[in-house]
């Protein structure tokens, strides 16, 4: 049996569209021939799933969705089966299209397997009717581009109204430790599998970058007895008695031995597994976590996990260190205040960053408003780096946050064009030493793309 | 035989002017977009001057600190976080108009703005009781005005331009009895249609300006440091002036993000999610 001839021709527009926009070297084709297919036949994506055994698991939430994504394809593909991935992380509706395209047959087949497909928190309420995912994953929930989302509580109210749209036998996988996520249980009648940490002593005290600590039922001031990560921890209700669901997949020890390696223990349901992984910081830990979580949720047996996760190195742009030249440069994406504490802790865990430089631009994708610049503890700087070079379009406010975190303004340089102030940053840089790149979405993808152009690393969508 | 001149700065020496009174309200629920780097600034800003600071964070049933501060944050939160602070507001009413006849200084951002006006009256759900220390009063409107934001605004005398962003759909009228914080130069203002932004009566100004709107205006930073040490003072207190490249240089890149979107009511088409789904700051 072979698919209806419109699905076939948006299916080979796409695939034509990619080809060649590989060839052209223009970003690697990860959106674009999902639009060129969706014009051809707009309910490619649910016909393209209808038509065969493929199952869609979908990962959002606010940090931790490439990371966690990548981590459950490498899952599945170890235990041998057809997992496609949308790896470069284009992860709104045409990037879920174009991961179909790429994953389907020339006929318009997709082949019997898992569809692992990062999904952007604003796009879920569009994807879902056609995805019609059987697992959806919440990594977390965290003020991320304010301007865009408005306020955490909207996206919590937007991912209830998609999670009541999956089919009926869908799993949802939900961070027991962020309390907004394991709040969402209450709100569908769906099966729950939740993952969290159980066993670590607090390894993090809540910021002022902390956003839901607040009873999603109530509204109290929750109590926390153990801090993880931001906001993530063990909480309880003093008032109306919301507490922390039990998690099924438990970290229960991790240990971060620096910015390239973690070593942890998760127990599953079925077994107890010993990681260790090419990534640091404790927010790996949760990425693994949930990746267990969601193959268990799909009913995947992974006695191969340890060896399949042991090889899943960075994400673009995931604190992936580079070899600039004979330099070694960490890139770190950071677009929220808990992505840039959560970046700078890990390196700090190294005993630097001595050499820094941090970028960061207001545009449509990266958001127009940084004010939470001022929620970033980056005090921990002052007495620790030697030069911080300053790039992006708002690369002044962030010379103005770090002169009033005490950083000297002799050890600071602005360089407005992201690529210029990379050189500026490498040619400060004694032999030997590792420059820390922290940027937004943007200028990460400004300075990986000088890099490669330079032989310095890979396009980002072959990572 | 002759005396020295009186210089400026021989009024009260910064060492012989006790700490001053910082109270800064609900800390954690207030804290949407970096509004701490409000607090950040007028401290570093007393510092490096050699002015000691205390800081009091001020949270939910408390009101310890509040009736004796020389300077009140009040700042900008979510939808949620608001309804929390409006319900508390009777705990901290009478200490805080004791602390304004007193002569402090309040700075309100956005929901800050609204919590000092009389009340807010979303668009669905009860009103929120406000302190009644501006003259003014917010209904929830059908725009979200979400972009880069300048105000003319008149500090002391000296007219200058105050550079930020404003995030809120809320529509804020005033009554006879407040004055405008300033005029719009770009961005919405109190309500999009009357040119005003912001409201002040005396020593209380507020303004819809979200997040860190002090480290990229120095001088509105240091007026509210000069008004607030001059009560810690007993007497009017001269500034040493300050480097501030940094700062106007971040002013400057922000006024020109502001007056390029001139006209415009929002900067990004996506905010239609959060707008659809009645979220956002108010």
């Amino acid at each position: 049996m072979s698919a209806a001839p419109r699905v076939v021709a948006a299916v080979a527009a796409g695939k034509a569209t990619a080809a060649a926009s590989r060839l052209t070297g223009r970003g690697g084709g990860t959106s674009l021939p999902g639009l060129v297919a969706e014009r051809i036949s707009p309910h490619l994506l649910g016909d393209l799933l209808a038509a065969s055994a493929t199952r869609v698991a979908a990962v959002t939430g606010s940090n931790g969705k490439t990371t966690t994504a990548r981590l459950l394809a490498a899952l599945l593909t170890g235990e041998g089966l057809s997992v496609g991935h949308n790896r470069a992380g284009a992860n709104l509706a045409r990037g879920i299209t174009a991961l179909a395209v790429s994953t389907a047959s020339w006929t318009g087949r997709l082949p019997d397997g898992v569809l692992v497909a990062e999904v952007d928190e604003g796009a879920l309420l569009e994807v879902t009717p056609q995805a019609r995912p059987a697992v959806l994953v919440v990594t977390n929930l965290f003020r991320d581009q304010l301007d865009r989302f408005g306020e955490i509580y909207a996206v919590a109210d937007a991912l209830a109204a998609a999670a009541a749209r999956l089919p009926a036998d869908a799993t949802l996988v939900l961070n027991a430790d962020d309390p907004l996520v394991a709040a969402l249980a209450d709100r569908v009648s769906l099966p729950v599998l939740t993952f969290g940490f159980d066993g670590p002593d607090s390894l993090d005290a809540l910021s002022s970058a902390a956003d839901s600590i607040r009873c999603p039922r109530c509204r109290v001031d929750l109590t926390y007895t153990r801090v993880w990560l931001s906001h993530l921890g063990d909480y309880h209700c003093p008032s109306c008695g919301f507490t922390r669901p039990q998690p099924d997949v438990a970290v229960t020890a991790v240990r971060v031995l620096g910015s390239d390696r973690t070593q942890l223990v998760v127990r599953t349901p079925d077994a107890t597994v010993d990681l260790d992984l090419p990534q640091g910081g404790v927010h790996v830990a949760y990425n693994a976590a949930a990746a267990l979580a969601a193959a268990a949720a799909l009913g995947v047996a992974v006695p191969h996990a340890a060896d399949s996760l042991a090889g899943v190195r960075p994400a673009f742009g995931r604190l992936e260190t580079l070899d600039a030249g004979g330099r070694a440069v960490a890139l770190a994406f950071a677009k929220n205040p808990t992505s840039f504490n959560t970046t700078l802790h890990t390196v700090m865990a190294d005993g630097g960053p001595r050499h820094l430089m941090m970028a960061v631009s207001n545009t449509g994708v990266d958001g127009e408003d940084f004010g939470w610049l001022w929620d970033v503890d980056v005090e921990p700087l002052a007495d620790r780096v030697e030069h911080v070079t300053l790039a992006g379009l708002r690369a002044d406010e962030l010379a103005t946050r770090l002169k009033y975190a005490g950083v000297p303004e002799s050890a600071t340089t602005v360089v407005t064009d992201p690529v210029a102030a990379l050189d500026a940053a490498l040619a400060l840089l004694p032999h030997g030493e590792r420059l820390v790149v922290v940027a937004g979405y943007t200028p990460t993808i400004q300075v990986r793309e000088a890099m490669r152009r330079r032989g310095w690393t890979n396009r980002y969508w072959q990572s | 035989m002759t005396t020295p001149p009186p210089t400026p700065a021989a009024t009260v020496a910064p060492a012989d002017v006790r700490p001053l009174r910082i109270a800064h309200l609900y800390p954690s629920l207030l804290n949407v977009a970096g509004d701490g780097g409000n607090v950040t600034a007028v401290v570093r800003r007393a510092a490096w001057r050699g002015y000691a600071t205390a800081v009091t964070d001020v949270g939910l049933g408390a009101a310890d600190g509040l009736a004796d501060a020389d300077l009140v944050f009040f700042h900008g939160g979510q939808d949620v976080e608001m309804e929390v602070v409006a319900a508390d507001l009777s705990a901290k009413r009478d200490a805080l108009h004791d602390a304004v006849a007193a002569g402090a200084v309040v700075f309100g951002v956005c929901a800050g703005l609204q919590l000092l006006g009389h009340r807010y009256v979303p668009s669905a759900g009860p009103a929120l009781d406000g302190l009644g220390l501006l003259d003014l009063e917010t209904r929830g409107g059908p725009t979200r005005f979400m972009q880069h934001a300048a105000v003319e605004v008149d500090l002391g005398g000296e007219t200058t331009t105050v550079v930020g962003f404003e995030n809120h759909s809320g529509v804020t009228r005033l009554g006879p009895g407040a004055a405008a914080f300033g005029t719009v130069v770009a961005g919405a203002g109190n309500n999009g249609e009357d040119g005003s932004e912001g409201a002040r009566a005396g020593r209380v100004l507020a303004t819809y300006l979200h997040g860190p709107v002090l480290p990229k205006n120095p001088t509105l930073a240091d007026y509210l440091l000069a008004l607030a040490l001059e009560r810690a003072a007993g007497a009017p207190v001269h500034l040493a002036a300050l480097d501030d490249t940094v700062e106007r240089r971040n002013h400057a890149v922000a006024l020109r993000r502001a007056m390029d979107g001139r006209g415009q009511v929002s900067v990004l088409a996506p905010a239609r999610l959060a707008r659809d789904l009645g979220g956002g700051g108010r």
